[in-house]
């Protein structure tokens, strides 16, 4: 259930030159909010931008969290991209912002974590996204498929190496990794997955990305769900102007926000 | 002097208090009601209905400019049945009233729908949106040409006894002339103004930024000329205005109340801050306080214009 309330800025670091990290405390989100569900930021107080911007979590650390300074906190890892994005560079430590969350369904775990594999694949900031997922999954083999333009938009490898995954790299440039899309790269190694085992696929990434994927997978070897990221007015159901077309027979349009983020990608129409 | 009045009349309707939450920009209500409780409402417009489904215009359908947004949603809405099916259970149990706003593709539809609501129990209202800019047919025709809108509006008049409010576009040259004329055709209140019809391209793609091209545009960027269309159409007419556009908080209401709204319509605001409507309320009833004016209908076009030199 989601609910309007305020957070507060405690950090906002530059960690590469295009991508920040915003940590903002906020106690009752961050004990709710589950692996693929975002927050809508208010990124500024007047009104420029003047709707609020959507952001998966890549940290989200409840009340119980190991490490004491960080619980209550959820952690926001962002590119520099537009006058929103840009806004939210100059947010200060102690400043409060105002967010509405948890949104959205999150993704849908295996049965058997343990004795499925798991292929996460990742474009640019898209890959922040599927973090959380692959902690709560960490029992199980984890692949994972990070790309991007070149070497400064490939993030989190840190992070996934410490869950003991499987890391592959693919920058459309080769400056890290291997050269071309990652879509490329894990289409090479697909054969490695064996078809009796059907591993879960979750990816998230630019729309062009997840349609390629989308048209060179087959659905009866993989069980592939992907977050999607579209423009959005209220993040939380009510104007219908962030739709994707889906198999839907009733309703082919249908909310990012609110009947997703993440779909089944065998559900999405691509026109 | 600690509790102002806050009711006012529009047709056979009473509100308990001028704020009003705008058609398309309330979901059907139940997304908000996480947020803030609905019963303090004056009355809730869900989305537009139609006689049969409509899938929608393509995406992208939502793109923010300055002050404003964008949009082109098309009047996706699941159609009469299924709204009456599914939708509207949910408003028996709310205890503010239920507006309905419906829109037709010809004559025969806008006649039908309203036949049908009539008979519809927990429905307070119809507001007829003869005005949306998102689609194609025969829709706007009805929005701009006043005498078409003379002769829808007599027509729907006919089959229902439920106030009638008409919701009118800003399309036009002379939107007075277009508000008496839906006064003459038998219209209880008119609603003002809908979105102005609108476009931005991204020059590196130079492609439309909306997929269906042009689209309405609401928001901040547009409340002043708002402001003057309602203040132009509560001096053609008798019938009580509803004003709407780009309203972001109680200041603004109150704006529009002074230059002649009885009640007021949140709509883009609802998207930014759920709770608009709620803090609407409270500011026009702390400014009616700290002005020491008992009832808000006495603020309805008390706008004070300077004498001609």
């Amino acid at each position: 259930m989601p609910f309007q309330t305020d957070g507060m800025v405690i950090k906002n670091d530059r960690i590469k030159p295009l991508y920040f990290l915003l940590g903002i405390s906020c106690p009752p989100i961050a004990k709710q909010i589950k692996p693929g569900q975002f927050v809508m930021l208010k990124v500024s107080e007047d009104r420029s931008p003047l709707l609020r911007r959507p952001f998966s979590v890549y940290q989200n650390c409840p009340d119980n969290y190991p490490e004491k300074k960080k619980r209550g906190c959820l952690f926001i890892l962002y590119k520099k991209v537009g006058k929103g994005t840009q806004k939210m560079t100059a947010l200060k430590k102690g400043q409060r912002v105002n967010l509405i969350g948890p949104l959205g369904n999150g993704f849908t775990l295996p049965p058997l974590p343990s004795s499925t594999s798991i292929i996460l694949i990742g474009g640019g900031v898209g890959i922040v996204s599927l973090y959380p997922l692959a902690e709560a999954l960490r029992d199980s083999k984890l692949f994972v498929f990070i790309g991007g333009k070149n070497r400064e938009d490939i993030l989190c490898v840190e992070d996934f190496k410490k869950l003991n995954s499987a890391i592959f790299i693919a920058t459309e440039d080769g400056s890290l990794g291997v050269k071309g899309t990652v879509v490329d790269l894990f289409l090479t190694q697909k054969k490695k997955f064996k078809r009796n085992s059907r591993p879960y696929l979750y990816t998230c990434g630019p729309v062009a990305m997840v349609e390629t994927l989308a048209k060179s997978v087959n659905f009866k070897n993989f069980i592939c769900q992907a977050s999607l990221e579209t423009r959005m007015g209220c993040g939380f159901g009510a104007c219908w102007g962030c739709v994707v077309k889906t198999n839907h027979p009733q309703t082919p349009y249908q909310r990012v926000c609110e009947d997703g983020p993440v779909f089944r990608l065998e559900d999405i129409l691509w026109e | 002097m600690p509790h102002p009045d806050l009711t006012v009349k529009i047709g056979k309707l009473i509100l308990k208090n001028p704020v009003i939450v705008s058609s398309g920009t309330f979901g059907f209500g139940e997304e908000f009601e996480d947020f803030f409780d609905l019963n303090q409402l004056g009355a809730i417009i869900p989305k537009g209905i139609s006689l049969i489904p409509m899938v929608g215009n393509p995406p992208p359908r939502i793109f923010e400019t300055e002050g404003g947004i964008l949009n082109s949603i098309g009047l996706q809405n699941p159609g009469f049945q299924a709204f009456i099916k599914n939708k509207l259970p949910y408003y028996r149990g709310l205890k503010t009233h239920l507006i309905i706003n419906f829109f037709g593709n010809t004559q025969k539809e806008y006649i039908e729908l309203a036949r049908r609501f009539d008979q519809v129990p927990a429905i307070s209202a119809l507001e007829m949106n003869i005005s949306c800019p998102n689609i194609k047919r025969d829709g706007i025709v009805f929005g701009t040409d006043p005498q078409m809108a003379y002769r829808l509006v007599q027509a729907v008049r006919k089959v229902t006894i439920l106030t009638l409010i008409v919701k009118l576009s800003p399309n036009v040259t002379d939107i007075g002339l277009m508000a008496k004329s839906v006064e003459e055709g038998g219209a209880d209140a008119v609603s003002l103004v809908n979105t102005f019809r609108a476009m931005a391209i991204n020059i590196h793609t130079r492609k439309p930024e909306l997929g269906n091209m042009i689209g309405g545009l609401s928001g901040p960027a547009i409340k002043p000329i708002a402001l003057r269309m309602v203040w132009e159409v509560s001096q053609a007419v008798q019938v009580p205005v509803i004003g709407m556009g780009g309203i972001m908080n109680a200041e603004d209401a109150i704006e529009f109340i002074l230059a002649g709204a009885s009640a007021i319509q949140i709509g883009t605001a609802n998207l930014i801050n759920p709770k608009t409507g709620m803090e609407v309320i409270q500011g026009i009833k702390k400014y009616l306080v700290q002005n020491k004016i008992n009832h808000v209908q006495k603020l309805i076009g008390t706008f004070k214009i300077p004498n001609a030199p």
